[in-house]
């Protein structure tokens, strides 16, 4: 069992966009420029949720954009971003979404304490201090927060 | 596969979405947290729709989108909108569970 690879996290506040698919580009897009993820990953993004329809909807105003491993994914990495004008997903209860994740993980177990660990803090509040944050700056050090978490609780494995 | 009346061992929960890694995954943290809280023994799986339909499960937990098609493939499905609400589904799981006599 291989502790937990340092995941790379980024954060951008107040994101304008028009529509769904282009808040997914957005919240994938700064994990591209980082060599976490390749291009063709978020358009992966989008076509799950063209194809399954709009489930990624995980909470109300909450989206996780994610496809697998072999779509393009070099490591673990996890992204958040706000948006200044929420968008509709199509999701019949949780829509408009004004908050985004995007994750990637190379292979189907090293994102798992990531995700859990996120998921104990949304069930805590999290998506609320998230929202308030009013620059980039502020949202990377919650994200940040998470992450540290991570290398601290044991990784859940199966 | 069902195991009505008390239960010897622990409940088969299946937590289900699209891809089976983040959304599930989440709904996984949520639902083990509602179990305990409820006091029921659970052993949390999560898994993609389309492995799941090979999978025996007492409890199903998805969205509407997904759990529809599983109707009928275990003893109680529950359908929940928001993934990070541990109250919610701990609420939604508590007469069903009863039901089957999982949960006094």
């Amino acid at each position: 069992m291989a502790g937990v690879k340092e995941a790379i996290t980024i954060a951008q506040a107040k994101v304008e966009v028009t529509g769904w698919r282009e808040a997914i580009r957005a919240s994938c897009q700064p994990l591209v420029g980082s060599g976490a993820i390749e291009e063709r990953y978020a358009e992966r993004c989008i076509e799950i949720v063209e194809e399954q329809g709009p489930y990624i909807v995980v909470a109300p105003g909450i989206a996780l954009a994610h496809a697998r491993p072999e779509n393009g994914v070099k490591r673990l990495c996890l992204s958040v971003t706000t948006l200044n004008e929420p968008v509709e997903f199509g999701h019949p209860e949780n829509d408009p979404v004004d908050l985004v994740f995007a994750f990637g993980s190379p292979d189907s177990e090293q994102h798992i304490g990531l995700l859990q660990t996120l998921a104990e803090r949304l069930q805590e509040g999290l998506a609320r201090r998230l929202r308030e944050a009013q620059t980039s700056k502020e949202l990377d050090s919650l994200m940040r927060a998470v992450a540290n978490a991570v290398k601290k609780e044991p990784g859940c494995q199966g | 596969m069902t195991k009505k009346g008390h239960l010897k061992e622990p409940l088969k929960v299946m937590t289900i979405c699209g891809v089976g890694m983040g959304s599930s995954l989440i709904l996984r943290s949520t639902a083990e947290k509602a179990l305990r809280q409820l006091g029921v023994d659970a052993e949390v799986a999560h898994e993609d729709v389309s492995s799941a339909r090979s999978v025996d499960a007492d409890v199903i937990i998805g969205q509407a989108l997904h759990t529809e098609e599983f109707e009928n493939a275990a003893p109680v499905v529950v359908t929940i909108s928001d993934f990070t609400d541990v109250d919610a589904l701990a609420n939604k799981l508590r007469a069903p569970l009863k039901e089957q006599g999982w949960l006094v």
